[in-house]
Formats: C-alpha cells, structure tokens, sequence
C-alpha cells in the first residue's frame, strides 16, 4: 500500500506498458495520444512557488546555526561570511525594489550573523554608511 | 638539452627511476596548481562577465576530491531568490 492512491490502481502486471501514462509521470509534459499535457505543470509551478515561502518560513524557525555550503567546503569561512553579508543587502535591495516583503532575506542575515566576525560586520556597516564599502551591492 | 641527458643517462641508467619520480611529482604539484587555478570557485579570471564565480555553482557541486560524511546529493540552495 503505497501513499500515491492511483498507484494501486494500476494494473499489477509486469512489464509495465504504457509506462508514459503511469500517475506520477502525467503531472509532467509529456506526449500523450499526441497532446502535449501542460495545464498540471503550471499549477506545478504555482505551488512550487509557495512551498519555496513556506520552506523559507520553517528555515527560519528552526535555524540553528549556518548550515554545510557546498560553495565553501573547506574551513576558511570567510568568503562564506562575505558572500551571505553581500547576499542580504542585495536580497533586501532588489525585493525593495519590487516592492515585495524582505523578510525571506533574513536567511542571509542569520547566517552572517552566524558566521562573521562582530568586527567584521560593524566595520563593513561603518563602510556602507561612509559609502566606502568595497562591495557591489 | 635532451641529448646530454641521454648520454648522461647510458652511462648511469640507475639514474632513471629518478627522472620519473621527480618528473611525476614536478607534474603532480603542476596539475594541482592548475586544477586550483581552473576549477576552484573562489578564482576570478574575468571580473567583468563572472565577478563571482561561486555563485554560479550548482549547490550539489563536489569541490573537494573526497567527502566522508557529506551526502552531496541530498544538498539544496539555501537562501531565497531574489
């Protein structure tokens, strides 16, 4: 008894025939009878877009400490620290801009936080008030 | 160049497994420097078109040549869009 309902529908035979029409694969576009079936991958989308808010709001409730970045595997962490400081401004510049809710920024504000040193951040906050930070934001 | 090493070789041929072990380190130091210099993401070779290349990587992207407890596969993007 799997979760997908449709799957025990199908007919338990072996090899399986028609395997472009089994349930998990109609979602996706594909040829079927010659019709391209999309409607479902839009909606797709749409709900992908939702889960991404959704997911970014469970991050941020259980954030514990930076997580493994794959972009900075060894133990210096200070283009890691440098990056997610860049990341949160330029998050919160191109949202404002838009004119969209920032809040999902705070990921990048919490790992900094996380992982750069209080000087560091009070020194290149000092900088971006002067207009000397090195950055591009 | 080449010729006196030869020559030099015909008449102390035990001297043969050095080249190779020096020539294998020397190309082994060269080949890392290189992977460094082409492969490594924190390397800027054009700052106009890529300033920052690490952020174009792929975030199930294995940098290092052996990972032990890290599953990649199971690694996503972190931050939001924007």
């Amino acid at each position: 008894m799997s979760i997908c309902v449709l799957c025990d529908l199908w007919p338990p035979y072996w090899p399986r025939r028609n395997a472009r029409l089994h349930p998990h694969r109609l979602s996706q576009s594909t040829y079927t009878a010659g019709i391209k079936v999309t409607l479902s991958s839009s909606l797709q989308l749409l709900q992908e877009v939702k889960m991404a808010e959704e997911d970014i709001q469970a991050k941020l409730q259980n954030y514990r400490t930076a997580p493994f970045d794959a972009r900075f595997p060894n133990s210096n962490q200070t283009r890691n620290c440098w990056s997610n400081y860049l990341d949160f401004y330029r998050c919160q510049k191109a949202l404002d801009a838009k004119g969209v809710d920032t809040g999902p920024c705070d990921w990048y504000k919490r790992v900094f936080t996380s992982i750069c040193p209080i000087s560091w951040v009070q020194k290149w906050n000092d900088q971006r008030e002067e207009g000397n930070f090195p950055g591009k934001i | 160049m080449l010729g006196m090493l030869r020559k030099q070789l015909k008449g102390h041929p035990a001297l043969i497994p050095l080249l190779f072990f020096i020539g294998g380190g020397a190309a082994m130091s060269m080949g890392y420097l290189a992977r460094l210099a082409l492969r490594n993401p924190d390397v800027c070779w054009d700052k106009t078109n890529n300033p920052e290349p690490w952020n174009k990587m792929d975030p199930t992207h294995q940098y290092k040549f052996y990972a032990i407890n890290m599953d990649y596969s199971k690694l996503k993007k972190q931050g939001p869009d924007f």
